[in-house]
């Protein structure tokens, strides 16, 4: 029994963080939001680069061959970052089940960009900027997208018509799509949940009323350690959900479901409680927080939200 | 990672399971707060030692098989799930224990670890006093050197097993001229020394599992001196690190207790009331929570980590999940959850002890500012 990354997992993780920290400050990420797009072409080149969008692609395929155990922590960092657009789509599901068809190449390098379409929810995220959708066994190509207006202003949702349907693959490593997304996403929403109570702690430093730091209030204190608790919690039934759907294990689907309902709670909970540590400032379109804050509440709702998928675990250990 | 078993790991919990199986009472013990359940749990402990079971990750001198802290959990798992009696030495074996392996001189490692492994010496712990509670360092209770002996003055409460126990470990102000966390000692004292008071105090459900202790000119030899003279906060510290973190509530506890919550629900809940069922499934994923954190967290201290004041997340965690589960099972159990006993005994029994949690070893909120100071790194100050 061993329950930790190697090295390697450490750092890549470590060097997308660090291209991120450059790549997709909360400037880029407004950026994203105001080009009316919810993407960033620059960005998506330099993910393409690094592997980090074909990370679970095949090596014969000319990906990077990981695993999910090897994705999950660059879920988490490209959360910490906010990142915009359809990289948890076109990373976690289009490009490893397209990996064998006409697609492969161009998903891979880059030239085309997948979004992923599940039963969870009735909206397609980033349709607009995507050249197919993979939608059960199907892909969807040559579609007009209308724009529902979602929340986040870096995950655009849409409804769709139109289009032509080929027939493809929608399983990752065995796992429906919505799973694999469930488990993206819940990687997704530690990363944000952790940016979100750093933003708050180094306000909480800064900001002096009564002549002090109010990171020094025992209110200001306890909401923030309470907030940290539920995210440290959601971590390790995260990590092993990717381990469970990267094994196999007959617990896989349960397993994903456990993490994607605590991730969801945690960043719920974080995202209120890193707003009341901001006061008034948390609740202007000025502040960065919102970059997650929206993320976070867009993200606790697709593929599944956190009734859902508990739900799903008691199916399976109140009955099984 | 890799979260199958190894071939050594599966052996063990076999062979852990196998004894325990053999060796467990078939009826519970009366608790250890009590004086016929203290002597028959000190005679478990003796059996558990003679199986080599006691303190498996100790070192085999002393009594342990150098079991490392993936097997401790696994041989935790196996315990709980034997249904075998409460550690009535835990203060002991899993906090002195540790703290005598890691600042103790070889002299006090043979004279205290054996002993210790095989209850022979049943240690109760003396750290607060009336006015240091949550303020722990404002202690006040000293030891004062005279010759080759400290002489003991003052009040220790809340003294987990006192009323029973052979000796006790605790901190003295040695340098009266030092304030708050310096000047303070780690000495370990019998309780049946000339001086000593003990007065037992009832808990809330009756029975006396804490005292209070009394030192009045109480003579111990310097050997007693637990690490360096002046320097017991630190030791205190790392003690209480090890309480807070893994090994004060093994998650095996939570899973077992989350077990029995499923099968009340099955017996007594109403299967059409969502509410409860998600609660529930809540209560699992909280005690399958821990218990995946806590294998993360021992994985990463066998690669070299040490736990710090992470710990206090822990400790949080699991004292409110604790609470929660018998929530639950007293909400499944309606009506029945007024009367002590029959179905509901255990449940009203384990609501009361699990309302400790949030207060002993240090209370919550006091936890909550460690982790805001130290993890998040927020301005200190009240």
């Amino acid at each position: 029994m061993k329950f930790s990354f190697t090295q390697d997992q450490r750092l890549f993780a470590e060097g997308l963080r660090d291209l991120l920290s450059k790549q997709c400050t909360p400037t880029h990420v407004r950026e994203a939001w105001e080009n009316q797009t919810g993407h960033l072409p620059d960005l998506w080149s330099r993910l393409t680069e690094m592997g980090v969008l074909s990370m679970l692609v095949p090596e014969s395929q000319g990906g990077m061959g990981g695993t999910l155990i090897d994705a999950v922590l660059l879920f988490q960092e490209l959360g910490r970052a906010a990142v915009p657009g359809p990289v948890l789509e076109h990373m976690a599901v289009a490009a490893p089940a397209l990996a064998h068809s006409q697609w492969a190449h161009a998903l891979n390098d880059g030239t085309a960009t997948a979004t992923v379409w599940v039963d969870t929810g009735p909206y397609v995220a980033h349709a607009q900027v995507a050249d197919l959708i993979l939608r059960n066994d199907a892909v969807i190509t040559g579609f007009s997208s209308t724009d529902v207006h979602g929340i986040d202003g870096g995950r655009q949702l849409f409804t769709i018509s139109g289009g032509s349907e080929s027939a493809a693959s929608a399983q990752v490593f065995g796992l429906p799509a919505s799973d694999v997304m469930a488990l993206a996403s819940a990687a997704y929403l530690i990363g944000v949940s952790e940016a979100m109570i750093e933003v708050a702690a180094e306000y909480a430093r800064q900001r002096e009323q009564f002549g002090k730091p109010i990171g020094s209030f025992q209110a200001v204190k306890h909401l923030m350690s309470d907030a940290l608790l539920k995210v440290e919690f959601a971590k390790a039934p995260t990590y092993r959900a990717a381990w469970s759907a990267s094994t196999g294990s007959s617990t896989a689907l349960r397993d994903i479901s456990m993490a994607k309902a605590l991730a969801s709670e945690a960043a719920y909970r974080a995202s209120r409680s890193t707003m009341q540590v901001h006061g008034g400032i948390g609740y202007t379109w000025e502040a960065d927080l919102q970059l997650w804050m929206k993320k976070s509440w867009a993200l606790m709702r697709a593929y599944g939200d956190a009734t859902y998928h508990r739900r799903r675990v008691g199916a399976s250990v109140l009955h099984g | 990672m890799d979260l199958n078993e190894t071939a050594q790991e599966s052996a063990f919990r076999s062979e852990a399971r196998t004894w325990l199986e053999a060796n467990v009472p078939t009826s519970a013990l009366p608790s250890f707060d009590t004086a016929e359940g203290f002597a028959l749990h000190r005679a478990w402990e003796q059996k558990l030692y003679d199986g080599g079971w006691s303190a498996v990750s100790w070192p085999v001198e002393y009594g342990g098989r150098d079991a490392d802290y993936i097997m401790w959990l696994i041989f935790e798992e196996e315990y709980y799930r034997s249904g075998a009696p409460g550690r009535v030495n835990q203060n002991g074996i899993f906090l002195l224990g540790p703290t005598i392996m890691e600042v103790g001189t070889q002299a006090q490692k043979t004279k205290f670890l054996p002993s210790m492994a095989s209850s022979e010496i049943v240690w109760a712990q003396a750290w607060s006093e009336p006015n240091a509670g949550s303020d722990m360092a404002s202690i006040r209770s000293k030891a004062t050197r005279d010759g080759d002996e400290w002489v003991l003055n003052g009040q220790k409460i809340w003294a987990s097993r006192a009323v029973w126990a052979d000796w006790c470990f605790g901190i003295f102000r040695t340098d009266p001229t030092a304030e708050r966390h310096r000047g303070l000692t780690f000495i370990l004292c019998p309780l049946d020394l000339p001086g000593i008071t003990v007065r037992p105090i009832a808990q809330l459900d009756g029975d006396t599992g804490f005292a209070e202790i009394f030192f009045d000119d109480v003579r111990v030899p310097l050997a007693n001196t637990l690490g360096e003279e002046n320097k017991g906060w630190a030791v205190a510290m790392a003690t209480a690190g090890f309480e807070r973190g893994v090994s004060l509530r093994s998650p095996a506890r939570f899973t077992e207790a989350v077990k029995r919550l499923i099968h009340l629900w099955k017996t007594y809940g109403d299967p059409t009331d969502t509410a409860l069922s998600d609660a529930v499934t809540d209560a699992w994923m909280q005690a399958e929570g821990y218990r995946l954190h806590t294998y993360q967290t021992v994985t990463g201290m066998l690669e070299g980590r040490t736990i710090g004041a992470e710990a206090s997340l822990n400790k949080i965690f699991w004292s409110e999940m604790d609470v929660r589960i018998h929530e639950i099972a007293l909400q499944i159990l309606g009506p029945e959850a007024e009367r002590m006993e029959g179905p509901s005994e255990r449940w009203v029994d384990g609501f009361l002890f699990s309302l400790s949690g949030p207060i002993y070893a240090g209370t919550n909120e006091i936890q909550r500012n460690i982790i805001a100071d130290r993890v998040l790194q927020l301005p200190k100050g009240m």
